[in-house]
């Protein structure tokens, strides 16, 4: 093995400690009893170990209500932001009309704006439209991102035109262009962009909180959050229920992993 | 592509019907720290079984609570009901619900009343600071602690006996609550109140107040009193770890630290005396919030929680210290550490009471006051005790009442 490849792995070996070691601990932690995780001595690995964390978390609240609530939010918002960010993505990468330079800077633009400056104009649309207190106030917001509509149109506009054009000559319509071209070309990208979206909403705490008000549609996070009271917390069911919200993130990564690194690797490619 | 389209058209479907809402009910916002949000939701299902009326209870976090309820309310969605702290009521009582008329406020104590004199929420617990120690390190360093019913420390008793806890295992003696609220007692015990008259002149800067101020600050320059609590803002699970000796806390802790299969035994003891004995009464309170459509739902509710067999299932079902007048609260296997929490009650002086009430009064008392308390735990500007609370007294005096 070179020298070189050495240090890569070295540094590789690093990196992996230092990022994935708090959260290897996490999970070790949450199959410790209370009495442990207070020990003066904390230890990595479990001394005893014991699914009575699990238990109690489960026996707390409606558990499988809110993993169900945050599945259904992740799930379809992240399939609505796929369909409507490519779509944009396509229009903003091949068409060319009046004013698609300035639409495209507008919504570059919006990535300035913290989610709190503009919390309070969404949550006045949404109540108009009946949607305070639905899920659908989680999911209709998220369906279109400007960093959505940026990664898709970046690698959109790596496809070539002639095959495109080639199509229209062929008397292809517009929709089927879209699907049976653009869509399977850009499965790199879509896969990117769907982990990135259901990343973001099933780990969103602000918005859900802000939007949801029945317990019966809380969100994993904002259960979890609950567990924090004005005194202290309850560490023993947050170190558990964190492992559990971290199981479909890392099932998605491992599906999706082979066309994430390839559409974040090509996106960054210059049209 | 159809059965794409068709499947995102069933999820949404779901989350529409999620979002539909049926039978109204009312919202009663809530935290908990313990079985509170348990034993309320008991006397909630109770309720609803009595009167046909669902009362939905919302845990929030706490960190979150008052912007959520803020949120609601601008947002034209208050909730009916809101378990609310003395700041609660302080900074939302235009929009509470004037509860004149609801139940008799004369059998209860800890009432907040609005600026027009009316009483605006139903105490529900009250809390008391308090002294918790390990008493497996007490014991392996022969400290001698009071044992009799009147047997009290004297701080100077204290802190040599205290001292004594200096080992392998033990990170510091003891642990001070970061919160001003319990730093607060501490004035107290000096045999001041904090306004000679409210508002207008203080006893801060007196000689009683910069002698307690400075002993805190030697405290923590010796490290006798723990300053990780700054850094954790969560002395509770310091404690917990069984390498400090005592911590000075409230009586909130007697379940969480019954609940936490801690490897050491604890107690509850009396505070030191300084001058005198002193201890800050808190308490949480339920509110009925205006605009929320069902005003007079809320207060019925509110009605029949003030009824001695359920607000006496409440405080005893957590447990808690009882607002209510006369009442006896039976709490079970929490007796003798009660026990000393009422001790405190009964010896602390009705002026400090009603000087603690006063300071309540102060929109954004309690920033202040856990500043000042950090300031004189860290002191980063190497301040005296006399400029720290002269610089409390300052800020105390730009946002009190001035009617």
């Amino acid at each position: 093995m070179k020298k070189a490849q050495i240090y890569h792995y070295i540094l590789a070996i690093i990196l992996i400690v230092f990022f994935l070691g708090p959260v290897i601990y996490i999970i070790f932690s949450s199959f410790k009893p209370s009495s442990e995780l207070f020990s003066a001595s904390p230890t990595f690995f479990p001394r005893s170990f014991t699914l009575d964390s699990y238990v109690e978390a489960f026996k707390k609240g409606n558990f499988l209500t809110y993993i169900g609530n945050s599945f259904i939010v992740a799930i379809s918002s992240t399939a609505l932001a796929v369909v409507i960010n490519t779509m944009s993505g396509y229009a903003l990468a091949k068409f060319k009309f009046k004013g698609d330079a300035f639409i495209m800077m507008i919504i570059l633009s919006t990535i300035m704006l913290p989610l709190e400056v503009i919390m309070v104009p969404i949550f006045s649309v949404l109540k108009t439209l009946g949607m305070y207190n639905s899920l659908l106030a989680l999911i209709i917001p998220a369906a279109a991102t400007p960093t959505g509509i940026f990664l898709m149109r970046q690698y959109l506009v790596t496809i070539p035109d002639d095959i495109i054009q080639s199509a229209r000559i062929d008397g292809a319509s517009e929709w089927k262009i879209f699907t049976r071209i653009i869509v399977p070309n850009a499965k790199p990208a879509i896969a990117t962009l769907a982990i990135f979206s259901f990343m973001w909403r099933w780990n969103d705490y602000i918005w859900p909180l802000i939007a949801i008000s029945s317990p019966k549609k809380y969100t994993l996070q904002l259960a979890i959050a609950n567990m924090s009271g004005q005194y202290g917390s309850d560490y023993s069911s947050i170190l558990a229920t964190s492992a559990i919200s971290m199981i479909p993130m890392l099932v998605v990564f491992l599906v999706f992993q082979k066309q994430f690194v390839q559409g974040t690797v090509n996106s960054g490619m210059k049209g | 592509m159809k059965k794409f389209v068709l499947l995102l058209t069933l999820l949404l479907a779901v989350s529409f019907l999620a979002g539909c809402n049926g039978t109204k009910t009312l919202q009663m916002l809530w935290w908990s720290d313990g079985t509170e949000g348990t034993v309320m939701q008991e006397l909630l299902d109770e309720y609803e079984v009595e009167t046909g009326v669902i009362i939905e209870l919302v845990p929030i976090a706490y960190n979150d609570y008052e912007a959520r309820l803020a949120t609601m309310i601008s947002g034209g969605e208050a909730p009916a009901l809101a378990r609310v702290t003395e700041g609660h009521l302080n900074n939302f009582q235009d929009k509470i619900l004037s509860l004149e008329g609801v139940y008799d406020e004369t059998g209860f104590t800890n009432l907040f009343f609005n600026s027009d004199g009316d009483v605006i929420s139903l105490p529900m617990d009250i809390t008391a600071n308090g002294l918790f120690v390990n008493m497996d390190l007490l014991d392996e360093y022969y400290v001698d602690y009071p044992t009799g019913d009147d047997d009290v420390w004297t701080w100077t008793e204290f802190e040599t006996e205290m001292s004594k806890l200096d080992g392998d295992n033990v990170a510091a003696p003891g642990l001070y609550d970061h919160q001003g609220h319990r730093f607060m007692s501490v004035i107290y015990q000096a045999g001041i109140t904090v306004w000679d008259e409210a508002y207008t002149t203080s006893n801060l800067k007196s000689a009683a107040a910069q002698g307690a101020v400075q002993r805190m600050m030697d405290f923590y320059d010796d490290g006798f009193l723990g300053s990780d609590t700054y850094i954790t803002k969560d002395s509770a699970s310091l404690f917990k770890t069984g390498t400090y000796g005592f911590h000075f806390s409230g009586n909130w802790n007697v379940s969480n630290y019954s609940s936490a299969d801690l490897n050491f035994e604890w107690a509850v003891l009396p505070m030191p005396e300084g001058v005198t004995r002193g201890t800050i009464l808190g308490g949480k309170s339920l509110a009925a919030f205006d605009d929320s459509g069902m005003e007079k739902e809320a207060k019925a509710f509110i009605e029949w929680m003030s009824e001695g067999e359920q607000h006496d299932q409440y405080t005893g079902g957590v447990p808690y210290l009882t607002p209510r007048l006369g009442a006896t609260v039976d709490y079970g296997d929490f007796a003798d550490q009660y026990a000393v929490f009422l001790d405190e009650i009964a010896a602390t002086d009705a002026s400090y009471v009603q000087d603690w009430l006063d300071m309540v009064m102060i929109p954004g008392m309690y920033p202040l006051i856990n500043d000042f308390a950090e300031a004189v735990a860290l002191n980063p500007n190497n301040k005296t005790a006399l400029q720290l609370l002269t610089d409390l007294e300052t800020a105390l005096k730009a946002v009190a009442p001035t009617e």
